[in-house]
């Protein structure tokens, strides 16, 4: 059994609780020991460094020391939370001033961090420690015939010299894993780009534009529904569709699942299983479609 | 070995619609993008048209999109993109308007260059040191002395003043994508650039102000593309993070961007816990909720509601000690 230190982030404890769901129904599947990290806080995304840079450095370095006292590394499930504790770890590994600064506030709660978590996101967890081949093997509920639309956004990609899982001119290991569940990847230019979710409650029309521009541009391509790896994406493509929409002109009706959702129903779990009645645009009838 | 450049085409006095012209050519060792095109316009079609000058990646002239990501055209060699993506297609930047084939019009890009005052702010300040006189006999110029000290977020390999303006940023920016008024980031960066020089005679925050207006620095969408592709190796997305940390420490938290900031920091400090519901309302105040009364119904019918009180994490107070050490108890 593969073990990790379970880093959620807020939103998938919180309004996207069925991200949370589906990524333990499938790491029960896959036998991936999700160890509960109750002191840990919220990694306060790219909002807590323009507060205050030391404050990121102390909040997150908790949760690197946190992890590395319970002897494993940090699986998450958000593109932002896989970022910013990549980007704290990379600079307490890098700047021991940086690091001497976080143990002594460490010091004082009992805590020390020495550089040795790695933080992973799950789609890389699968496709590295479980394999898409051994993946194929245990998929229950083929995808065959189904165009699915792998949205990364940002955060799992760049800045690719502190998150280092896949090509960022170029990434693949989304793609591959849809296949691997028997599905049709549908490629994309928006694929990379930003889902506008920083902005969403800042400046709505520019947020609204990206989301809409990649929803409109999957629709384009005929896929069936949008797959994202980040709760923070799939709020902004699912929840806030409707704005999306009339900013690009279209009435757009895309369902969009979080990652572990399909792999889950490729796994065979149900439509309740996966907490898909919680979506905003439908999944009835592309469930109906799998047959779940 | 041959290889082909795919080319986009537009020439606006006799194209009514964009079209692609490939050109099969040699490579040699070492072959960079911008060799090929030269190579095809001298030798192939004279009539493709492209910016560059100085071919060492210090003008940033012959920026363009190569394979769907904009770098120099001068520092990108064919090899690897013929092994990647076995051709080289090159197309204009992003965000700004095509003149003719790959060539686009950058004065939107410099607008907002301008807009920052890329410039050290002098008038008014100490008439002493500044503006033009005569010395008198004896007399010696007076000049400000600085320390390294003062310059240290302004220097190093990879900092904003080594920007050279190529639009690499500007034209992969998602937020200048979402919005075509916002500022970007090769300006937001040279803007916290001149906020940090120590010569610079604002004081009384204007810059921070002026980039606090819609459009500025609270647009950033931190899509991190900025960082990935720069050229030389500069962060804006960095530069633009440590601006708003700077407008927020001298207390210009009433746009709804600094609103955003302060109301995830207090989140936490209170919880532990981003309280999605609390930082909507902090954000986008009463007038954005209703706004979105259609989004938080749809919400709340599907089960997605944040709850209204959350629980704090387990040693909550590991991480008011945080605070506390910080001083920002109080912030």
């Amino acid at each position: 059994m593969i073990r990790y230190a379970y880093y959620p982030g807020c939103v998938a404890q919180e309004s996207g609780k069925e991200l949370d769901n589906a990524t333990r129904f499938v790491a029960k599947k896959l036998n991936i020991d999700l160890i509960p990290m109750p002191e840990a806080s919220c990694c306060g995304g790219g909002a807590l460094d323009g507060f205050d840079k030391n404050l990121k450095l102390f909040i997150n370095g908790r949760t690197l020391a946190l992890a590395e006292k319970m002897g494993v590394d940090i699986l998450t499930i958000c593109n932002t939370c896989t970022l910013t504790l990549s980007e704290v770890n990379e600079e307490l590994i890098n700047n021991s001033e940086s690091l001497d600064k976080t143990n002594e506030y460490l010091s004082k709660i009992g805590l020390r961090y020495s550089g040795k978590v790695k933080i992973k996101h799950l789609l890389y967890v699968v496709r590295d420690e479980i394999g898409f081949d051994a993946l194929k093997k245990m998929v229950v509920k083929n995808l065959n015939g189904i165009n699915i639309a792998p949205f990364y956004g940002c955060h799992i990609l760049r800045p690719s010299t502190v998150v280092k899982f896949d090509d960022v001119e170029s990434p693949t290991g989304f793609e591959e894993l849809i296949m691997a569940l028997g599905g049709e990847p549908v490629s994309y230019a928006n694929r990379t780009k930003c889902c506008g979710f920083q902005t969403i409650l800042v400046d709505r029309a520019q947020s609204s534009y990206l989301s809409g521009s990649a929803i409109l541009e999957a629709k384009g391509k005929k896929a069936d529904v949008m797959v994202t790896p980040c709760p923070l994406c799939h709020l902004s493509l699912d929840m806030y569709q409707s704005a999306a929409g009339k900013s690009v002109n279209e009435k757009l009706s895309m369902p969009v699942m979080h990652l572990p959702q399909l792999i889950g129903i490729a796994l065979g779990a149900n439509f309740a299983e996966m907490g898909f009645s919680r979506h905003n645009v439908s999944l009835k009838p592309l469930s109906e479609r799998i047959g779940i | 070995m041959e290889f082909k450049v795919r080319s986009y085409r537009f020439n606006p006095e006799v194209d009514t619609q964009a079209y692609y012209k490939e050109y099969a050519i040699q490579d040699f060792p070492g072959m960079t993008v911008l060799n090929a095109l030269m190579k095809i316009k001298y030798e192939l079609d004279g009539t493709l048209s492209f910016r560059r000058s100085c071919r060492s990646a210090i003008c940033g002239s012959c920026a363009m999109k190569i394979n769907g990501i904009t770098k120099l055209a001068c520092k990108t060699q064919v090899k690897p993109e013929i092994m990647k993506f076995g051709i080289v297609n090159v197309e204009p930047l992003a965000n700004m308007p095509v003149v003719r084939d790959l060539i686009v019009d950058q004065e939107g890009f410099f607008d907002t260059i301008k807009a920052i005052k890329p410039y050290l702010l002098t008038e008014g300040e100490n008439e002493e040191l500044s503006g033009f006189k005569t010395l008198k006999e004896g007399e010696k110029i007076k000049q400000p002395v600085y320390s390294r000290e003062q310059f240290k977020n302004l220097t190093g390999n990879n900092d904003t003043p080594n920007c050279i303006l190529c639009e690499c940023c500007y034209s992969e920016c998602n937020g200048v994508s979402g919005n075509k008024k916002y500022l970007g980031p090769a300006a937001l960066a040279k803007l916290y650039r001149y906020s940090e020089d120590p010569r610079d005679n604002d004081r009384d925050v204007s810059r921070l102000l002026n980039g606090s207006k819609p459009d500025g620095m609270w647009d950033c969408v931190h899509c991190q593309a900025c960082e990935e592709f720069c050229p030389k190796g500069i962060s804006p997305v960095k530069a633009i993070v440590r601006l708003h940390e700077k407008t927020i420490k001298n207390s210009i938290t009433s746009t709804p961007g600094a609103k955003h900031v302060v109301s995830i920091a207090q989140s936490i400090k209170k919880t532990g816990k981003l309280d999605e519901a609390k930082v909507a309302l902090g954000t986008a105040g009463i007038a954005g909720v209703i706004r979105d009364l259609p989004v938080v119904i749809s919400a709340a019918l599907k089960g997605k509601m944040p709850p209204l009180k959350l629980e704090p994490i387990k040693n909550m107070d590991d991480v008011k000690l945080a605070y506390k050490e910080l001083g920002l108890e109080e912030k």
